[in-house]
């Protein structure tokens, strides 16, 4: 008796629903699916029904609760009447504002200074010196879950508004003290960002080595302001979830110049062992060689007026720190003496080493482009990037379609480009996104004291005649 | 106390500006911007270790300073870059330097941006403001220009 | 303190612990004296919060996270490590998993120095001091995800923990049959994170080499366009002494990416247990951590194609506001506001009159905006850096303190170390760890907080050290099945 044979069927040819296409599609596929950027604005927010208080000024507490925002929490940034935000006056070389601050000064713009400190942010103003402004800040307490503010340590407390006082009003609350240094002698001490990395030690370990003539140079951006912000936004989360088990608030204090020790990596222990104070290493690397920045001959675009196309695109990252990697590299730049003398990882790591190593390196580079070094480099199978500038990255094709550089249509300024914002956290589930840049001063006040807080509009009239709001 | 970082050039005044990274460690001619002197000056880790010494007229010099002003005729400025009185300062964010708040009415991809002043105003009571920049009616000449630019084909996605 | 004689005919002859601190630290009494000064209300508020957050008294008081349970899973990078650092300062249990010849960061030392690394008291292995520092109470575990039996093990976790955290090139876990999409299924309410340099997925996704190398930090400061914005102009220094694009010296995009992923798993969490009931897949590069934190740049370039240019240790959006050379170092002094500008100015020209005069007269100088075109950058600093020459760091600081002026000193770290502020509130602590002995480290910010603050339980951790412990915790397997798996090189 014949059997009749049935065709196979293969498993991925069979239609299913769309989870079952999840599955089989292919890696790449699948993430572009689940984190696409079209999609942002479909999915839900994490922090929906958290209402938190910004009493911020410059970047480093605003941007803890620009993270909140980011992910979903409603925000009430508060700041002094008709002047705002120190920050706002901030601009490069003076030249690049949107305009309007607020109608009493129409000729002063925010600096795009202020940008991405206070995104999806609700902007109303306060005089806190003021004996009405107790009051108001006690009803904006009942409401919310929790206020960051970074005034002088007893300032809050003087103006009836400190931990101690909220504490009895709102059992819950969650209080934020971000400042430069925090209780101890050098607690009324004012802080910025520069000083964070001048004097916690980061920008002792930055720049090149004395011995080349170099100094240590600061980051570019205020890169202790943004990262001790973030990481205040791990407490406070931390300190929501608790909350949830026991309902009790809490304070956080929190100093920005620890954040830049905490960056420095081993150098704390290696000077509480063994006495090495770790010193700047320019643009090497003290632990992997080769594994670091070196000069081209050429820059990529030689005829662009704009001097930092012109003249400084020419510095490629080349990575090379394997075995492998490093005799492949040898061969290709034509020094596979180089190979012969530094077969070891060690042996490479040795400062002399190093400098023979990059200095044949930028010898072979000297009489070539940039692009042409990335691509002798990528060619033959090694990790090779271009140093990219600003110009660079917006037309990143990578960065445009995994949303990174986004247009969008701010609601007051118009058309504005958003920076990393959506994919700093890409979550499938609840994607962080921006809504608008920041708004002028006293956008909401009537959203917030009139809608929020109930006061009658002739009350907030009145405020706003004496100078409280 | 001898003034290093600054050479005040008394034959006219000119204040020449010597910035600290440049000239911490360094050794040659330094010409006024204000006039033709020279001075020679030695520098090391920020001391005069020797200068500034006033050259002979016409003598060749190394470096020009990057900025001078003149305290005594109101401050008149020799900004960098100026031909023969100062050296330009390249390191610049682009080919035209303004030190002032740029007017901006459009972003690099065509569309409007509120970058100049005056605005005119447009919050209500207390500074409210809604959530729309009305175009039409607070810049109007801005949209115009936009309707022509978006008729030209100049507005783009990126 | 006893006195000892060493002779130093080799360079290892010094490499002896150094006393800690050298003088001791404050007391509470005259911090007091230092509250005093602004007030009574001061004086007793900043009293009361020492009594409050105070740093000794962390280790009486509960933990945040108590409960959630992390595998970290990543190697090489700091990123992951600092992000489940966070994670396990404030309270979370955290294991990190390495391969069977342990995390290649392990073996990571300052110019190869073997001498600069620490040999534990159990198995005497080397570790260097970059994962020691960043190995805070963590559990070490090995596991070979490579062999598929090693991956049943890994599985069979999946239940048992919240959150996994991993940094394998782009679609390695998947085709190994641990990525998202298969351990969502074992266990929905599953947080996973990737951590990386430039995503996994885009034209410019990570990659490895020919060779398999990975793509380590600083990629994510190079493709962000971080490095081409720091450094100093060559108009102040020459192209190879410092006039070029600069690199960070910490792996400051791996930190950045870190606590970001830290914030989003966190946030992750809360969605979890308050609205969804279930996990979900997070995706956070290097590169894109910190262009978020690049202040306005790629914006400004969208604004005005300005390509943001390298200023070197001066900012070019605020006036003062940089460090410039003085008699011992560099000084920091900042002051953006009138207020701050006009007591600088009275300030030095206690010391140098013609400070003042320069300063003050000049109509360029008077608006605040104004001060920060760069022909006003170049003078001020001039003439700040004229003042500074003659004097020492701690004198700088002190006439500018009497001012109210947020001035320091750029510190070394040995500098760090010693600082009477730092001492006093323990930025920098020895921790008596039972495998590596005393050690210097620096402790977390998180650590001052009224109810849950963070802390630090050890540091470092032998190679597989917890494998019987936490083998037969979660998964029931004992010490002679343990053994075997090590033979047949699963674990």
């Amino acid at each position: 008796m014949r059997e009749k044979v049935k065709p196979e069927i293969k498993f991925e040819d069979i239609p299913g629903p769309e989870e079952l296409e999840l599955e089989k599609m292919p890696f790449e596929e699948y993430c572009r699916k689940i984190f696409d950027p079209k999609k942002t604005f479909e999915k839900p927010e994490a922090l929906k029904g958290i209402r938190w208080l910004s009493c911020t000024m410059y970047i480093f507490t605003p941007h803890s609760v620009s993270n909140l925002a980011e992910l979903g929490a409603e925000c009430i940034k508060i700041e002094m009447p008709r002047v705002g935000d120190p920050m706002r006056h901030t601009s490069p070389f003076n030249e690049a504002y949107l305009y309007p601050l607020h109608d009493t000064r129409p000729l002063t713009g925010t600096g795009l200074g202020f940008m991405n400190a206070n995104l999806n942010e609700y902007f109303i103003t306060l005089d806190y010196h003021r004996p009405e402004a107790r009051e108001i800040v006690y009803n904006l307490v009942r409401m919310s879950d929790g206020l960051t503010e970074c005034y002088r340590p007893g300032t809050f407390y003087r103006w009836g508004i400190g931990y101690k006082q909220l504490m009895e009003i709102n059992p819950r609350f969650i209080y934020v003290w971000g400042g430069g240094f925090g209780y101890g002698p050098k607690v009324f001490g004012g802080s910025y960002d520069i000083l964070g990395q001048a004097q916690g030690g980061l920008a002792s370990i930055t720049g090149f080595h004395e011995d080349f003539g170099g100094h240590p140079v600061k980051h570019t951006n205020w890169v202790i302001d943004w990262y001790s912000g973030t990481m205040i936004t791990v407490g406070i989360l931390a300190a929501l979830y608790w909350r949830r088990k026991t309902g009790l608030g809490t304070m956080i204090e929190f100093s920005q110049v620890h954040c830049s020790t905490r960056a420095c990596g081993y150098g704390i222990p290696l000077y509480g062992r063994f006495g090495i104070v770790r010193q700047r290493w320019g643009n090497w690397d003290t632990q992997l060689c080769v594994h670091g920045i070196i000069r081209t001959g050429k820059s990529d675009y030689p005829d662009d007026p704009n001097p930092q196309l012109r003249e400084e695109a020419r510095y490629v990252m080349v990575s090379a720190f394997q075995d492998q990697d490093f005799r492949e590299l040898c061969y290709v730049i034509g020094r596979p003496d180089l190979w012969e003398k530094y077969k070891t990882h060690k042996e490479r790591l040795k400062p002399e080493a190093q400098m023979e190593i990059y200095g044949a390196l930028e010898q072979w580079a000297a009489d070539k482009t940039r692009s042409e070094v990335v691509e002798i480099l990528t060619n033959a199978g090694l990790l090779a990037m271009p140093v990219m500038n600003d110009k660079e990255v917006y037309e990143c094709q990578h960065f445009r379609e995994r949303g990174t550089i986004r247009w969008i249509e701010d609601p007051i300024f118009g058309d504005v480009l958003v920076q990393g914002g959506f994919s700093v956290g890409m979550l499938s589930e609840t994607p962080r996104r921006v809504r608008w840049v920041w708004r002028p001063v006293g956008a909401d006040n009537i959203r917030v004291y009139h809608e929020l807080l109930g006061y009658p509009i002739s009350k907030i009239k009145e405020w706003y005649e004496k100078g409280i709001i | 106390m001898t003034l290093t970082e600054i050479i005040w050039c008394k034959y006219c005044n000119t204040v020449n500006y010597l910035d600290p990274y440049t000239f911490w460690n360094w050794k040659g001619k330094v010409k006024c911007a204000g006039c033709d002197r020279v001075y020679y000056v030695h520098i090391i880790q920020g001391f005069y270790y020797e200068g500034p010494k006033e050259m002979p007229p016409g003598e060749p010099y190394d470096i020009m300073p990057l900025y001078a002003d003149k305290p005594l005729d109101g401050y008149e400025r020799f900004r960098p870059g100026t031909p023969g009185k100062t050296r330009p300062y390249t390191c610049l964010p682009r080919e035209i330097y303004l030190g002032k708040a740029d007017v901006v009415k459009f972003s690099i991809r065509g569309r409007p941006v509120r970058g100049w002043a005056p605005q005119p105003p447009s919050s209500g009571l207390a500074g409210s403001q809604g959530f729309k920049w009305d175009i039409e009616k607070l810049a109007p000449d801005v949209w115009k220009e936009y309707q022509v630019k978006l008729r030209k084909g100049e507005v783009r996605e990126w | 303190m006893t006195k000892e004689e060493i002779e130093i005919k080799d360079p290892k002859d010094v490499l002896r612990p150094r006393p800690w601190p050298v003088t001791p630290p404050a007391t509470l009494e005259e911090a007091k004296e230092i509250y005093r000064k602004r007030g009574p209300e001061a004086l007793d508020y900043v009293v009361w919060l020492e009594e409050i957050l105070g740093y000794e008294k962390r280790f009486t008081k509960p933990e945040a996270l108590t409960g959630i349970r992390v595998l970290d899973v990543g190697i090489w990078r700091l990123s992951n490590a600092f992000c489940s650092s966070l994670l396990a300062e404030l309270g979370a249990e955290v294991i990190k998993i390495e391969p069977p010849t342990g995390d290649p960061l392990r073996y990571l030392t300052p110019f190869g120095r073997e001498e600069y690394m620490l040999r534990d008291n159990v198995k005497g292995e080397l570790c260097g001091l970059e994962f020691i520092h960043e190995m805070r109470n963590k559990y070490s575990v090995t596991l070979n995800l490579e062999h598929p039996e090693g991956r049943e093990l890994f599985k069979k976790l999946i239940p048992q923990v919240d959150i996994v955290i991993e940094n394998y090139p782009p679609g390695y876990f998947d085709q190994l049959g641990i990525g998202y999409r298969q351990l969502s299924k074992i266990n929905p309410r599953l947080i996973y994170c990737w951590i990386g340099i430039l995503g996994q997925w885009g034209p410019m996704k990570d990659r490895v080499s020919k060779f398999g190398q990975w793509m380590l930090e600083p990629f994510g400061q190079v493709a962000c366009s971080f490095v081409h914005n720091t450094g100093y102009p060559p108009d102040f220094l020459p192209r190879g002494s410092g006039g070029d694009p600069t690199r960070s010296g910490a792996y400051i995009a791996d930190l950045v990416a870190g606590e970001q992923a830290a914030v989003n798993i966190l946030a992750a969490l809360w969605y979890r247990d308050e609205v969804s009931g279930k996990g979900q897949f997070i995706e956070v590069t290097a590169a894109e951590a910190l262009m978020e934190i690049l202040d306005f740049d790629i914006s400004w370039y969208a604004f005005n194609r300005s390509i943001k240019a390298r200023t070197g240790s001066w900012d070019p959006n605020l006036n003062q506001y940089a460090w410039n050379p003085c008699k011992d170092g560099y000084m920091m002094i900042g002051g953006q506001s009138d207020r701050l500008w006009y007591r600088i100015g009275m300030c030095i020209s206690r010391d140098f009159p013609q400070f003042e005069r320069l300063i003050s007269e000049d109509p360029l100088l008077k608006e605040m905006a104004a001060r920060n075109a760069l022909e006003a950058l170049i003078k001020t600093y001039t003439l700040t850096t004229m003042w500074l020459r003659n004097i020492t760091r701690d004198q700088a600081e002190e006439k500018l303190m009497e001012y109210e002026i947020a001035a320091g000193p750029l510190q070394y770290l040995d500098e760090v170390a010693e600082y009477y502020h730092f001492k006093y509130r323990k930025y920098i602590d020895i921790i008596e760890d039972e495998y590596y002995g005393p050690i210097l480290y620096c402790t977390p910010p998180l650590a001052y907080q009224h109810r849950t603050p963070a802390r630090v339980k050890w540091l470092g951790r032998p190679l597989g050290i917890d494998n019987e412990h936490i083998y037969s915790k979660y998964l029931g397997i004992g010490p002679t099945q343990l053994r075997e798996l090590k033979e047949k090189g699963i674990i």
